[in-house]
């Protein structure tokens, strides 16, 4: 049985994060749910823990808006397997939640390696 | 998306859905899970599946009707896994909202809907007013109506009638009906045509012209069969072979007084002098388009100011050569027809739909709390939703859809409960409200039904939708997955919903109480006369076959005679004047050696009644002062009067009224005085609830020779231990055997005499005491729910308290103290709100304050009992909780 990892090292995906990763996680490659649950588990080394129950609605959401699309296609299981795209406009979106992200990320990091300031 | 796509994409979802579990569940068989091991573990990862699916489905989005279609689709689903809940709540709002349907059926067929003619906000009744009569409605004299329909010149037509009654119908069935002689003028005024024929031309309101009719379209039916053929044919009215010239439309009535025949009023213009002072007309004008009655007003006070003086009278209202109006002492009065009908049943009826929107807030407010308890239990999964990305939008809409599911449910139960409620209002009541036969569910009524359900459905649907603020949304699934001790704030609502209903339930309670009182004391007041085992019934001769006074008298006499020959009569009479519903006849009347100085009463007598020498033996009116009639007062003999208390007090204060003489109006001779033999007891013409008016008795056999009149239309009173069936079937074969062409009218009961007078107050007083006990006990329900719903929340908490030694009496007084607080509150907000708002029902009071003190305390004690039944079963089940049982809970 793999090791769980212990709780405190889990982050919640804040609401929209999820589509953010959702997105990257098809950049690398078409993939049905279940594969995108993995990969995004492998690629954050486990610290990323996306509800399982979440991402349904997350994928049907971003395939209402466009951002992806999907295709019954058979695994190598033989098994018949929804499997994800990203579209033109998806990676557009892509490119801009990510560039929001950035500055977010930045932002935040500049703000913690700030000295304190001075004393008026 | 059509519901087959969605259909199929949700057939594709579970495929999708599943096809993530088959692979967790390989992946983990991969790793040594046995299948079933892995298949569970597969789907305890996944969470809820089911709410999984909705969430995802909810994404894909949807016309705003799909959407609509599926939200209710989904709440139908969720309230028929708990058919308890919903059936509470269905039922709670049939009643609230059936009861308002049902009343407002009644204010929108009497108040709302408009007279059923063209433009009737331009209807005006017409009437006098004599302020120092004391007069405020009058009718006008017959003068006044040719002169004012000649000179005004804001009413385009003028209209008079009167109603009375004749016998319809030959010897052999005569049916007494009420009538109406109405001027030729009436029916074009209203803007109304005959159903059949035509209506009477001028040539048929002149003396001397040939007798014609028209029927009621109800009369026609029921007397005629309905053949169109009666148009043109004789039928018997008073003994008069008179033509039918007309059928009138259903329901035709000008003033809802059931008018069944029209005859046309006779006037002559040449005898107009002769006309002045007899008041009996009403008059019915439209107003020129445009002219409002408030611009019509101004503009026909000129008119007041010279009307004496175009008949050649002098200008100085002092100098009363001619009876005419003025602005001083006989003016004149316009009223909207409409509102004149409706008159003070209005005020019953808005108070009525008032009393009852409180009962539907209070199931409201009821429901609400329902919907926040359930809300609490079902937290977990809202918070679930919410974790999974449905909006808060959502699931408000949710809340908001299953809410609505429930108030239409209701409102489609309500209108049969309206129907019904309609029926039995409608049954119970004929005399109590104006225009009752317009009243049914309407286009209008349905509408207000529908937007009682969607407003009802909303207000109560917001309280736990809005309960789902931010912080209980941001909640994690791990923690909804515990239970949180208190929701502070969802039980402060819970709370002062329960205020809230109590208080209401108090407000109503005090009004329904005062109205109570006062229809007790309406009751209770001393009609002047003993009522047990006292018959009345009516007779009318016909002034074709009766022309003669003399025998008019005798044949009153015979028939009281003959009545009182029949085992268990103790006696019969007759009198002109039925109490208690009386109309103010005001009778100029001469008082011997009376100056009228300022502040003294004008010569003016109230009601005149004609009777039998044996009236006040048989209807037991006690004579305050001197005789009563007797075998000494021949018809020939010197005539006497009695007068009643009232009169001998407001015109001979501080001395004796008897042997004063008096002058009739009307009399043959006008040098005649007629000498008072006695004073009676005051007998309550005019109503019980209304003041005393001043009366004289005159004596029915001396009319002839000093009146040169005798009244045709008299009620027969009876003394008797008889049943009514009994006593009615004797009194039949008496009338007929003295003249079969004389219908029996009106056989009642005194006591139900008086009852029908009441029939409105009772009315309204019974609906209140329903009303308010239907609000009291679901205030009493809501109390005692949220209450039940503390313990239960708390029942850790008490088995701790009981645990550490608290006592049974302690725990009891605890839940008590709990809840008689939230309805002490609710107490004096209540009555609070009953000091403020019963001044609305001060009009309908009778001998009771509206801010009655017993009323209050009666209310207050009797709420706080009810309270505290409702408190002590959840406080002694407070009692029974096993401390080892709930501190083992959760």
């Amino acid at each position: 049985m793999a090791k769980r990892h212990a709780p405190l090292t889990r982050i919640e995906l804040l609401q929209g994060t999820l589509d953010l990763i959702i997105l990257q996680s098809l950049r690398w490659g078409n993939r049905h749910g279940y594969g995108l649950l993995q990969i995004i588990r492998t690629m954050s080394h486990g610290v990323l823990q996306v509800d399982t129950g979440s991402l349904y609605p997350a994928l049907h959401r971003l395939e209402k808006q466009g951002w992806i699309e999907a295709d019954w296609e058979l695994s190598e299981n033989n098994q018949r397997v929804r499997v994800y795209r990203l579209t033109p406009a998806g990676r557009k979106q892509l490119a801009v939640e990510r560039s929001k992200w950035e500055q977010f990320s930045t932002a935040v990091a500049e703000f913690f390696a700030a000295p304190p300031p001075e004393e008026a | 998306m059509s519901p087959k796509d969605r259909g199929a994409r949700s057939e594709d979802l579970d495929a999708e859905i599943q096809s993530h579990l088959d692979m967790d569940a390989r992946e983990r068989v991969a790793r040594g899970e046995s299948p079933d091991d892995a298949a569970a573990a597969a789907r305890k990862e996944f969470g809820n599946v089911g709410i999984v699916k909705e969430v995802t489905r909810d994404m894909w989005g949807g016309g705003g009707a799909e959407q609509l279609w599926r939200e209710v689709r989904y709440a139908v689903r969720t309230l028929v896994r708990s058919p308890g809940f919903a059936a509470i709540a269905i039922l709670t709002l049939a009643l609230g909202i059936g009861a308002n349907t049902a009343i407002f059926s009644v204010v929108n067929g009497v108040i709302l809907r408009p007279l059923p003619y063209p433009d009737p906000g331009q209807l005006v009744l017409i009437t006098s007013q004599f302020p120092t009569l004391g007069f405020d409605q009058f009718p006008v004299d017959a003068a006044e109506f040719l002169e004012f329909r000649e000179r005004n010149r804001s009413f385009s037509n003028v209209g008079a009638y009167f109603s009375t009654a004749v016998n319809v119908g030959g010897q052999s069935s005569p049916a007494r009906v009420t009538s109406a002689l109405a001027s030729a003028s009436l029916f074009p005024t209203l803007g109304v045509t005959p159903e059949a024929g035509r209506w009477f031309t001028d040539q048929e309101t002149l003396p001397n012209a040939s007798p014609v009719a028209l029927l009621s379209d109800e009369l026609w039916r029921s007397n005629f069969g309905g053949e169109r053929s009666i148009v043109g044919q004789k039928v018997d009215i008073d003994g008069v072979q008179t033509q039918v010239v007309g059928i009138m439309p259903k329901g035709f009535d000008v003033h809802d007084q059931g008018v069944r025949v029209w005859l046309p009023l006779t006037l002559d213009p040449d005898s107009i002098n002769s006309y002045r002072g007899g008041h009996y007309l009403n008059l019915v004008g439209r107003l020129k388009p445009g002219i409002s009655l408030a611009t019509a007003r101004v503009q026909l006070e000129p008119l007041l100011q010279h009307w004496r003086e175009i008949d050649g009278g002098s200008p100085d209202p002092t100098q009363n050569r001619v009876h005419t109006p003025n602005t001083k002492n006989h003016r004149l009065r316009y009223d909207d027809l409409l509102t004149d009908i409706v008159g003070s049943a209005g005020r019953a009826l808005w108070v009525l739909q008032a009393a009852v929107f409180l009962v539907l807030l209070i199931a409201c407010a009821n429901l609400a709390n329902l919907l926040l308890m359930r809300a609490e239990t079902r937290h977990k999964e809202l918070v679930l939703r919410a974790a999974l990305g449905a909006g808060r939008g959502r699931l408000v809409r949710q809340f908001l859809a299953e809410s609505l599911v429930l108030s239409v449910a209701g409102a489609a139960v309500g209108l049969l409960v309206a129907r019904w409620g309609l029926h039995a209002l409608v049954l119970s009541n004929n005399a109590g409200i104006p225009r009752a036969t317009r009243v049914g569910l309407d286009a209008h009524v349905l509408m207000y039904t529908l937007a009682l359900a969607l407003g009802t459905g909303v207000v109560f649907g917001l309280a736990p939708a809005l309960r789902l603020n931010a912080r209980s949304m941001s909640l994690s699934l791990r923690e909804a997955g515990s239970r949180t001790t208190s929701h502070a704030s969802a039980a402060r609502v819970r709370r002062a919903l329960v205020v809230l209903e109590m208080a209401m339930a108090v407000t109503l309670l005090v009004g329904a109480g005062l109205l109570l009182r006062s229809f007790e004391k309406l009751t209770r007041v001393d009609s002047g006369f003993d009522r047990s085992q006292l018959f009345t019934f009516n007779l009318v001769l016909p002034a074709a076959t009766y022309a003669d006074s003399v025998r008019r008298v005798a044949l009153f006499e015979q028939i009281d005679n003959q009545l009182q020959q029949v085992p268990g009569v103790q006696s019969a009479t007759a009198m002109s004047g039925l109490p208690p519903r009386r109309p103010v006849n005001a009778n100029d009347t001469r008082f011997e050696g009376y100056v009228a100085k300022p502040g003294m009463p004008p010569q003016n007598v109230d009601y005149y009644n004609y009777v039998m020498p044996n009236y006040f033996s048989t209807m037991r009116i006690p004579m305050v002062e001197g005789r009563s009639f007797g075998p000494m007062d021949g018809a020939k003999s010197p005539p006497v009067v009695i007068v009643n208390q009232t009169l001998a007090r407001l015109f001979y204060p501080g001395q004796s009224a008897v042997g004063h003489r008096i002058q009739p109006s009307g009399i043959v001779d006008t040098a005649q005085w007629f000498t008072i033999a006695g004073v009676a007891k005051d007998v309550k013409q005019g109503g019980v609830d209304a003041k005393t008016g001043t009366e004289i008795y005159l004596l029915d056999q001396q009319t002839p020779a000093y009146e040169g009149f005798a009244p045709r239309n008299m009620n027969i009173v009876v003394r008797s231990t008889l049943s009514r069936d009994a006593l009615a079937s004797s009194i039949r074969r008496i009338v007929a055997s003295v003249d079969p062409g004389l219908p029996v009218v009106g056989l009642r009961s005194m006591d139900e005499v008086f009852d029908d007078a009441l029939a409105r107050p009772r009315f309204l007083a019974e609906l209140l005491v329903i009303f308010a006990a239907v609000a009291l006990a679901l205030a009493a329900v809501g109390t005692y729910g949220v209450l039940a719903y503390s313990v239960a929340e708390r029942r850790r908490e008490i088995g701790i308290r009981m645990a550490l030694g608290a006592s049974e009496g302690g725990v009891l007084t605890l839940v008590l103290r709990q809840g008689m607080l939230l309805a002490g509150i609710g107490l004096l907000v209540g009555l609070a709100g009953a000091l403020a708002v019963t001044r609305v029902v001060s009009s309908l009071l009778f001998g009771v304050q509206p801010t009655d003190p017993a009323t209050f305390a009666a209310v207050g004690l009797f709420m706080l009992a009810v309270a505290l039944v409702a408190c002590v079963v959840p406080a002694r089940r407070a009692t029974r909780v096993d401390p080892l049982v709930a501190l083992r809970l959760d």
